[in-house]
């Protein structure tokens, strides 16, 4: 029982992983020394805080509406938006009431969204500091992106597995059937492949799209579709090797 | 570019084969005495699979990946983590469960050269050895995660680990802490001074700890029995390790002078 418009969801997902990355305001170390624009850490971590954020959301939301498509993949969506809100909210707090600076983007002159100016406030011999108007809203359209995307792979997996006989057992007196758990732990496999693929594309840094390395994106959506597509066909194939259940 | 002591071919060969050596070692002995006091072996091959990894990540991550080195890490473990799985349905399917660790390795190392491929030919990072590096870490993680699967279910059955790693949460767990032992050596040494026994002596500590984490869950599923070998040789283990660690840092420092204690202000004065 191998459903390719399963295998197309994973693939799309991981194609909108790739591409969410490339819009969220990643400042890698320099920005944890409030000398770039960003949130201060690396794709990895951030990819975990909102990727496990929006996986927590749209698993949520498919035990409360199981099967229900447009659901989950919203709810994932909106969950990872929000972590991604929250963070460089308070990241941005403590750059300016800590660390004192001003938030400010080096590699504009105005901001796209507020007009405002950016080059006299970024501090000498820095990249700018925080995540000022425009990364904000870059992050928060990006991490909507990954979310959906993380939310499509695990729909798409959780589909599979609740097909498989055996699999809505639990374990002890846990309320989550084997198949949550399974595609839960698939889920944060397959993004963190393409969340580290893309980070790859942007080498480690992005302000958000209004940086010249967000024209990169379409390797990055190459590269995606192969991983998660190879990814999206291991885990699939699973539901398939065990046509008995266990 | 990064140099040591030990060869690539040597470590892999330590690496895989011990793994191997470890993780059937844990099965049979303990499906032939009945009891689960030999999972403590599938941790210890394991141990070795993060020895062989942490070698790969310190290879390929010394040219500089721009992302950190836990990056290459947790890609490699999702990757493996999903080999793993396949590959223990595949073995369940076609009734061959003698040969599931093989075929998790080798779907390991598919899935690797598709992610090397990608990374270098589209992504173009500018790595000559990014193809080789990322399936052999690839390899390594999926080794990791069979052995301390392996350890924590007593058994490398499809059903076992299922339901006593997978569906009891246990999978993060090993997910995190095994990727960490293969990652956290090369990131907490890299630099200009950087030397192979030294990294490779905090992986063998590292692993040590991934171990009594999972020591800790076997306890859970399989009771005292395999609860007690496991952490007892990971406590020795983790302290020989460590130690020996020290020891290196210490040598390889240029000096090592004592500051004394902050002065107290008014001797400031």
């Amino acid at each position: 029982m191998f459903d390719i418009l399963l295998w197309v969801w994973i693939i799309l997902g991981g194609i909108l992983i790739g591409a969410g990355v490339h819009f969220i305001p990643v400042g890698g170390a320099p920005a944890a020394m409030s000398q770039a624009t960003g949130v201060g850490t690396g794709t990895t971590m951030l990819a975990a805080a909102s990727g496990l954020t929006g996986l927590i959301g749209a698993g949520s939301a498919y035990a409360l509406r199981p099967g229900d498509f447009a659901f989950t993949v919203v709810l994932g969506g909106v969950s990872a938006a929000l972590m991604i809100a929250v963070l460089a909210f308070i990241a941005n707090v403590m750059y300016v009431y800590g660390a004192g600076v001003p938030l400010s983007s080096a590699k504009v002159k105005y901001d796209p969204i507020t007009k405002w100016r950016q080059d006299l406030y970024v501090s000498r011999g820095t990249e700018g500091h925080g995540s000022p108007m425009v990364s904000f809203i870059s992050g928060i359209i990006g991490a909507f992106f990954a979310g959906c995307g993380g939310a499509l792979v695990y729909f798409a997996l959780v589909e599979t597995y609740k097909a498989i006989p055996g699999f809505s057992a639990t374990f002890a007196n846990y309320p989550a059937p084997y198949y949550v758990s399974l595609a839960a732990a698939f889920a944060i496999g397959i993004f963190f492949l393409n969340c580290v693929m893309a980070s790859y594309n942007i080498g480690g840094t992005i302000e958000g799209f209004h940086d010249p390395k967000f024209k990169r994106i379409p390797r990055s959506i190459v590269a995606s579709l192969v991983v998660s597509a190879v990814g999206g066909l291991f885990a699939l194939l699973i539901g398939v090797m065990l046509p008995g259940g266990i | 570019m990064a140099e040591g002591d030990q060869s690539p071919r040597r470590l892999m060969t330590i690496g895989i084969v011990g793994a191997l050596i470890g993780i059937y070692l844990a099965n049979y002995l303990n499906i032939l005495t009945g009891t689960a006091v030999f999972s403590f072996l599938a941790a210890l091959g394991a141990i070795l699979a993060v020895y062989y990894g942490a070698d790969a990540v310190r290879r390929v991550a010394s040219y500089g990946l721009g992302t950190g080195v836990p990056s290459i890490g947790m890609l490699s473990i999702g990757a493996g983590q999903v080999a793993v799985l396949l590959g223990l349905a595949v073995a369940k399917n076609y009734n061959i469960e003698v040969a599931a660790p093989i075929i998790a390795l080798i779907l390991a190392a598919i899935i690797g050269i598709f992610n090397g491929v990608m990374a270098r030919r589209v992504i173009k990072m500018n790595i000559a050895i990014m193809e080789m590096s990322m399936t052999e870490i690839a390899m390594a993680a999926s080794m990791l995660i069979l052995g301390f699967s392996t350890t924590i279910a007593g058994s490398f059955a499809f059903d076992k680990i299922m339901s006593y790693v997978v569906a009891s949460g246990f999978i993060i767990a090993v997910f995190i802490v095994g990727g960490m032992a293969m990652l956290h050596p090369f990131n907490a040494c890299l630099g200009p001074d950087e030397r192979q026994r030294r990294t490779l002596d905090l992986a063998l500590s590292t692993g040590f700890i991934a171990m009594l984490v999972s020591g800790i869950a076997a306890g859970a599923i399989n009771g005292v029995q395999a609860a007690v070998p496991t952490l007892i040789v990971a406590i020795f283990g983790w302290i020989i390790y460590y130690l020996r660690f020290y020891a290196d840092t210490k040598e390889d420092a240029a000096a090592i002078l004592s500051t004394g204690l902050i002065p107290k202000e008014e001797e400031l004065a």
